[in-house]
């Protein structure tokens, strides 16, 4: 079994040196008026850098863009599309963040598979690694939103709006060459019931990923009541999260998996580092199980949740953990 | 039965009274010395002057505006949890973790037992409350979101560790009710993270003021504040303090359904936008709120900490809520 490393999806956008600070003062600057946009692309594109880079050296054999230009995980593709306003902060599941949440106030119209296909080609042309565009998925996008636009107070209707508006942004990053493209769907395990309405959204995104492998990753709670019926979903990589329950790599390592794993088993939301051989037993007794060539081991959770030194430190134990596996490379 | 708790404390208050929720822009000058103060180039004395000035600022600009209930604007803090862990043995500083949009705190990391060993915050409430004769609210950080603000490496788990917390947070609205302080403010916004920890939290919260001579507030926002609603109401205090402004529409059905039993400190102006609410909106704000509570529970303030605005921008919200809290007295 081959085993990958990558990163969950988001980096921190900020350090304790001048120069990762760039982006916030840039920012400050431009909300002052004393910046332009351009100069905050620059500064954003210089964190961008700054991200790959770190993951790169930690070892990282897939790497994503840390999602530095996301103001968050909802409203930066949702504040895209026409149809929705964005508003006022919400928090963002348990975490300590805060999103600015969507408004569908009328019909949600796509952006065409150009809001999110220049960051992956800034990152792919910047990068010494493969780089795995992460997207928020319809439901949790949904989930997100309230609703003022009458169709939508149906939640399907909602969740396949952004899915369409999803489809062509798959599209695009795949024709582009993202070999694994990540789908976020953290709402799942908190609506469990909506499971129904993401499949159907999953089935008609899936026709839409061309070449391209699409890991539907689940954080933000304990995935474990789920288990056997996300392995019935349309996706070539389930992620999950073994964060919040300690008995849930044990039902994995019961039941198996018929899909590859992207293995969230370093905790991407506390600075206290993991013991690398007693996650590396875990793992090689998961991977035994899984049926496939690849799996992946991540982090739990983007990891901008962390300050950067840590989120650094989770990387590189990922490194060690890999390390310390029964050959798994 | 608050205002009998009020009256018991010898504070009489108007009809609506209007408060802020703790923090206060803070003027350029103080931020351009707390640089400074990194950079060696000023003493840790000439920041404290400087802290002094833009303290006695806001206490001076709250009394013009016509504020009944003040706070001291929180000019020599950071950020709600750093501010106390800076101070508390067992808390490690940790580095920067975005909170939303461009906003950046130091998340502090739990190295060790958590423990209480002097006053950190009297000292800041006497300098203000020696400037008004009005009262000047203590505030504090509650226990649970001390917990959840910070990373553990230390308590087994996150019960024990808001637990810990709930022990330090007493031992210091004790010092404030000794040093004479009858108003005090402990913050929760973090209580509506997790719904199943809301036993434990409100046990928290019970270890920190049973049995304490004070008027208790607390204040929740931005979370999934209708997912605690009514269980909330049992939290040990004597006045709830919410963002509003634009979540009326879904939270007030649920205090028709369920009668608020607290007094509640109304949020009536978004804390995060630049735009400054005109007199008519928050009056019309504060109408929607008396359809459903009653007039003598409702306090009036913006829905968050106003420290992210410019100081023109905060003082311009804070007026606009006196004003339309003296129109409603009026009628």
């Amino acid at each position: 079994m081959k085993l990958l490393l990558t990163n969950a999806g988001s980096y921190p956008r900020i350090g304790e040196t001048p120069e990762l600070q760039l982006l916030r003062r840039t920012q400050a600057a431009l909300d002052r008026k004393e910046a332009t946009p351009e100069a905050l692309q620059a500064a954003e594109g210089a964190l961008v850098k700054a991200a790959l880079k770190e993951q790169a050296e930690a070892g990282l054999d897939l790497v994503t863009d840390g999602q530095v230009r996301w103001g968050d995980p909802i409203s930066h593709f949702a504040g895209k599309l026409a149809g929705i306003e964005i508003s006022a902060l919400l928090r963002y599941f348990d975490t300590n963040f805060y999103f600015r949440q969507p408004v569908a106030k009328g019909e949600i119209k796509a952006a065409n598979g150009r809001a999110l296909l220049a960051e992956y080609e800034f990152a792919k042309s910047n990068s010494a690694k493969p780089v795995k565009p992460v997207l928020t998925g319809p439901l949790t996008l949904a989930r997100h939103t309230l609703v003022e636009h009458e169709p939508y107070k149906q939640l399907e209707a909602l969740v396949r709006a952004y899915a369409q508006a999803l489809a062509p942004e798959l599209e695009a990053l795949a024709h582009a060459g993202a070999e694994v493209i990540q789908l976020d769907e953290p709402a799942i395990l908190r609506q469990q019931t909506d499971f129904p309405i993401l499949q159907r959204a999953l089935q008609m995104l899936v026709k839409h990923k061309g070449k391209a492998k699409l890991a539907l990753c689940v954080y933000f709670g304990d995935p474990q009541p789920l288990y056997e019926r996300l392995q019935q979903l349309p996706v070539d990589i389930l992620g999950l999260d073994f964060t919040y329950n300690p008995k849930f790599a044990e039902r994995v390592i019961s039941l198996g998996s018929q899909k590859p794993l992207a293995l969230g088993l370093v905790d991407g939301r506390n600075t206290r580092l993991e013991d690398p051989a007693a996650v590396a037993h875990t793992l090689d007794r998961i991977l035994l199980r899984v049926k496939g060539d690849t799996c992946y081991l991540n982090p739990s959770c983007g990891l901008e949740y962390l300050p950067r030194d840590r989120a650094l430190a989770k990387l590189k134990l990922l490194a060690q953990i890999r390390a310390q596996t029964k050959g798994h490379k | 039965m608050s205002r009998e708790r009020l009256k018991e404390l010898c504070l009489e208050l108007p009809l609506f009274p209007v408060t802020s929720v703790g923090s206060f822009p803070k003027p350029d000058y103080l931020t351009q010395a707390r640089a400074d103060l990194q950079k060696g180039k000023i003493t840790a004395a000439e920041l404290r002057a400087l802290e002094e000035k833009a303290t006695a600022f806001w206490i001076e600009k709250q009394e013009e505006l016509g504020v009944d209930v003040l706070v001291d604007g929180e000019q020599y803090r950071g950020d709600m949890v750093a501010y106390f862990a800076e101070v508390l043995p067992g808390f490690q500083e940790g580095g920067l973790v975005r909170s939303y949009g461009n906003r950046y705190y130091r998340k502090p990391i739990i190295v060790g037992a958590v423990k209480w060993e002097k006053p950190i915050t009297v000292d800041w409430w006497r300098f203000a409350q020696e400037r008004t004769d009005r009262p000047v609210k203590g505030m504090l950080t509650g226990p649970y979101t001390l917990m959840d603000w910070s990373f553990n490496e230390h308590y087994p788990d996150r019960k024990a560790t808001c637990l810990a917390m709930a022990q330090v947070v007493r031992k210091e609205v004790e010092a404030l009710i000794e040093a004479g302080c009858k108003i005090v403010q402990i913050d929760e916004p973090a209580i509506s993270t997790r719904v199943e920890e809301l036993p434990f939290a409100l046990e928290a919260m019970q270890q920190v003021t049973t049995g304490l001579p004070a008027y208790f507030v607390t204040h929740i926002c931005y979370g999934a504040f209708e997912h605690v609603y009514p269980k909330v109401l049992e939290l040990a205090v004597n006045n709830i303090d919410l963002d509003m402004s634009a979540t009326a529409g879904r939270r007030l059905p649920l205090m028709q359904k369920d009668p608020f039993t607290k007094d509640i400190s109304y949020g009536v102006v978004d804390s995060h936008s630049h735009l400054i609410e005109d007199v008519e909106t928050v009056k019309t704000r504060l109408a929607q709120a008396l359809t459903v509570l009653p007039k003598e529970k409702v306090w009036l303030d913006p829905d968050c900490g106003l420290k992210t605005r410019t100081v023109e921008e905060a003082l311009g919200k804070l007026r606009v809520i006196v004003e339309a809290a003296k129109a409603a007295r009026a009628q």
